[in-house]
């Protein structure tokens, strides 16, 4: 590593650091960054998902605020550390106390929360660990919350996303570890 | 992990129903058009892409990292990864991302029969070295990631598997996490209508 990891500089695809790569705690030239470089595309999608869901242009319905405490979310209930460690900071950036962090972190039993953020994370727990029982219903508690098709489209993009990146980073950890 | 029933798996072609209105439904700007008609690879799906494309951002670099995971020159074999994709998609439950990857599957090692096992048994079914050392790394990281340790890796280094081998099966296991999530809780897989098969 160069150095601590920063999660609250933007990680833009300009030369700016690569989020995976800032997870797995490696560089480009490491052995494993040089494993992933075989792959640009992969690469440098990855990193494209990762600015269309966290760093939209344009967020539309769903805040940059929801999109973190979302990924903090997934990240809390895999659990991955690393993941979880960099949206907390960005949370913390964002200006989220340690109490509302403590709501997303300790949901359901944590501080309560609105009905739109209480609805939000349901789905993200639902989404994160038993994506099999998801039925249209649910799709309709969203909708009474306030969500719309384009932000449910959204939240579901960036629940899967995480639960993408946490999953690389296990085989990332095994390689390194075996190394 | 689901309290349903398990669900009935199928090589058969099926069609993914929306249980939100799609781009097409509620009137598409000419960049999501564009989009759906470049990335959507059959009717069956198309009302999967079609709803996706109300973030057509997101949509795009998905799909440009499915492309890579999953077809990308080098590495681990096509059909290892679609076994890789398809013992994530059994485990999830996701009947419509089964039928798919499970007929490439098959297609691609000409091995209908142990593929149709593999539906009607579950991942615990007779397989080769090189398929079991596939399936039960794709299960494990698919039920919890964070409990897998090197030891994991010992039955796909027997089998012979390189760094980079190991990794794109990590990869398109992992992108199925990400597509099950998608296609189980948006909509469903369901027989097609009035097709003749």
């Amino acid at each position: 590593m160069t150095g601590t990891p920063d999660p609250t500089t933007s990680a833009a695809g300009d030369g700016g650091p690569d989020a995976l790569d800032q997870f797995a705690g490696i560089t480009a030239d490491s052995p494993l960054g040089q494993l992933r470089a075989q792959q640009p595309a992969a690469v440098s999608a990855a990193q494209g998902s990762y600015l269309a869901l966290l760093e939209p242009d344009d967020p539309g319905g769903v805040s940059r605020y929801e999109r973190e405490a979302i990924a903090l979310r997934v990240a809390v209930l895999t659990p991955s550390e690393p993941v979880a460690d960099w949206h907390r900071e960005r949370l913390r950036a964002l200006g989220v106390t340690d109490a509302a962090l403590a709501a997303i972190e300790q949901f359901p039993a944590g501080p309560a929360l609105a009905p739109r953020e209480t609805a939000i994370l349901q789905h993200t727990d639902l989404l994160t660990l038993n994506p099999g029982a998801a039925t249209a219903a649910h799709l309709a508690e969203l909708q009474a919350a306030g969500l719309s098709p384009r932000d449910i489209v959204t939240i579901s993009q960036l629940i899967a996303l995480v639960s993408y990146q946490v999953r690389v980073l296990v085989g990332l950890r095994l390689l390194a570890e075996e190394a | 992990m689901s309290a349903k029933a398990r669900p009935h798996f199928t090589m058969d072609v099926l069609r993914w129903q929306p249980w939100l209105p799609t781009v097409d439904e509620t009137g598409a700007t000419p960049d999501q058009a564009a989009l759906v008609d470049k990335v959507a690879p059959s009717p069956e799906s198309r009302p999967y892409y079609a709803l996706l494309a109300h973030d057509a951002p997101a949509l795009e670099q998905r799909t440009l990292l499915f492309n890579a995971v999953m077809y990308g020159h080098g590495g681990a074999r096509r059909a290892d990864r679609e076994l890789a994709a398809a013992a994530t998609s059994l485990i999830n439950g996701c009947v419509y991302c089964t039928s798919v990857h499970a007929r490439r599957y098959a297609q691609l090692t000409k091995d209908t029969a142990t593929t149709q096992r593999l539906l009607d048994e579950g991942v615990e079914t007779e397989l080769g070295e090189h398929e079991r050392a596939i399936v039960d790394y794709a299960v494990k990281l698919t039920r919890n990631p964070a409990a897998l340790t090197v030891a994991d890796l010992t039955p796909l280094r027997q089998a012979g598997f390189s760094d980079r081998e190991i990794f794109d099966i990590t990869q398109a296991a992992a992108m199925f996490a990400w597509a099950n999530r998608l296609m189980q809780t948006l909509g469903e897989g369901v027989p097609r209508a009035g097709v003749a098969s």
